[in-house]
């Protein structure tokens, strides 16, 4: 749909964020402040350190556990959610501290998971997974809930087996809420992934960003933000692709 | 609104299923009680009844009140300047689709931007002290509280558009009364996910700082070994969440009752 916009839009599009960095550019071009270092500085810093091996190193740390902790979240989250979706009573007694849970600001089980389990890779995982669990059941659950009942009458009346019934009634069914309840997960995930490099590591890109500030690398530091974001920004458009292609029958039916 | 007997079975049933949700509650603490007995837990983590005992010195202890204080009240201002701010850039970018469209690349950026990455240099720049921490609270909420008024905007009826044109309303009273009411249930849903990063980006940089809070107590706890603080913070920062969560969708369902009617 994008490709068959008219050249104008995507000028119009395109042309704001080129313009910021061109103010960002000139503006910063003859700084001489330690914080405010010129663009360029920034941009050669960032070539540098990707050219070099140091920050597609980081990256791939960082991106690793991020993405071993989302995956662990939703599979976490789907099995949970499937279950208790589907089972009544256990989800009238569990959704209050499931609610509780999710409300614990994510961050918090930094220090506690890092801090008790040490620097590696494993406990960020960990605090990962257990932030961006929560949006996922809640939205998994949800997503069970409203599978149209008369399709459920459907199946129990073909004696559908129960795991086939999960797998290609439910699951399907509740596909849209649940890849809902990953794009909620993902912001959260990369928040925490920065948040428990920068609480204690020894590789990664929040690691990257902390020690180059720590030693006044300025350029450095705004180099790993930069890369943070784009990072940040390109798995959301990623995610909206591939949100697209797996739920194109969704969209397409019209459903928003 | 027939008889006694359906209200009655419906507070029965709302009495079963709180009933319902204290066993399961209770049941859990107990296994944890009974993981922790037989030593399936690392040692970090402490007993329930630990940390009951922890949260009830707690709330008898003045830097706790402290800590909640200020946590709250930062992530109440922090909050605040950026539901003013977001709800104006976003009404102004909602309503003219040019400014929306060419808007929509850096809006996207700016709210898949995990403002935290920033943190080492705001922190340079403004040292870490209580104004750093609004100005990075203020930044995270605006980008949900702006994406959330240009949809609420932008979803404006046309003829609505077309009569405040024809009959040429002012702006103030087009934005007070027309713009403004007709975007809330968008604009209420971007203050609540708002709200719960505020507290979420106040406790982080708390974390990570120096800068006193709940975040700071808990890393101290942490590094001092005292397990059992450290898990009663947490139980009292999701209690916080929950409340501000709850409390905002009361207040949003009061303050919305006209859209659920007219939608319902």
């Amino acid at each position: 749909m994008m490709l068959r916009l008219p050249a104008a839009r995507w000028i119009v599009l395109l042309a704001p964020p080129a313009l910021v960095l061109v103010l960002w550019w000139f503006l910063s071009a003859a700084s001489t402040s330690v914080f405010f270092p010129p663009l360029s500085k920034v941009l050669d810093a960032l070539v540098r350190d990707l050219m070099n091996g140091v920050l597609p190193a980081a990256a791939l740390f960082s991106l690793g556990n991020l993405f071993a902790g989302l995956v662990i979240a939703t599979a976490v989250g789907i099995g949970f959610g499937l279950l208790i979706g589907e089972t009544e009573r256990l989800r009238l007694s569990l959704e209050p501290l499931i609610h509780f849970a999710r409300s614990i600001p994510q961050v918090a089980l930094v220090p506690l998971v890092v801090g008790a389990f040490g620097l590696g890779a494993g406990p960020k995982i960990a605090t990962i997974a257990l932030a961006a669990v929560w949006p996922i059941l809640l939205n998994t659950i949800d997503g069970v809930r409203g599978v149209d009942p008369s399709i459920r009458r459907v199946s129990r009346a073909y004696r559908i087996p129960a795991l086939l019934h999960f797998r290609r009634v439910v699951l399907p069914a509740a596909m849209p809420q649940i890849a809902a309840g990953i794009r909620v997960a993902l912001p959260i995930g990369v928040t925490v992934m920065v948040v428990s490099e920068l609480f204690a590591a020894n590789q990664g890109l929040g690691y990257y960003i902390l020690h180059s500030a720590s030693k006044f690398m300025l350029p450095e530091t705004w180099a790993g933000a930069l890369l943070v974001g784009l990072i940040g920004y390109a798995l959301a458009l990623l995610f909206i692709v591939v949100e697209r292609r797996a739920l194109g029958w969704y969209f397409r039916s019209g459903a928003k | 609104m027939g008889g006694g007997a359906p209200v009655v079975s419906g507070l029965g049933k709302g009495l079963g299923i709180a009933l319902q949700a204290g066993i399961a509650a209770v049941l859990l603490l107990l296994a944890w009680q009974l993981a922790h007995g037989i030593g399936a837990f690392p040692a970090a983590v402490p007993s329930p009844i630990d940390v009951g005992r922890a949260a009830g010195d707690l709330l008898g202890s003045s830097r706790f009140w402290t800590a909640v204080g200020q946590t709250l009240s930062v992530a109440l201002i922090g909050w605040a300047i950026a539901a003013v701010i977001g709800v104006l850039l976003g009404m102004l970018i909602g309503t003219i689709p040019l400014l929306e469209h060419a808007s929509s690349v850096l809006v996207e950026f700016g709210r898949s931007f995990p403002m935290v990455a920033i943190l080492p240099i705001v922190i340079l720049i403004m040292g870490a002290n209580a104004r750093m921490e609004i100005f990075l609270v203020a930044l995270s909420c605006f980008w949900p509280v702006l994406v959330q008024t240009i949809y609420g905007v932008r979803r404006l009826d046309p003829a609505v558009v077309d009569t405040v044109q024809v009959f040429r309303i002012p702006t103030l009273l087009r934005v007070r009364r027309v713009l403004l009411p007709a975007a809330m249930p968008f604009i209420s849903t971007g203050l609540r996910v708002a709200s719960s990063i505020a507290i979420l980006v106040a406790i982080g940089i708390e974390i990570l700082t120096q800068t006193p809070g709940i975040g700071r107590q808990i890393t101290l706890a942490q590094e001092t070994a005292h397990w059992d603080v450290a898990f009663a913070y947490l139980f009292f920062a999701g209690l916080l969440g929950w409340a501000i969560a709850g409390g905002l969708s009361a207040a949003e369902s009061r303050a919305l009752r006209w859209n659920r009617r007219r939608e319902g």
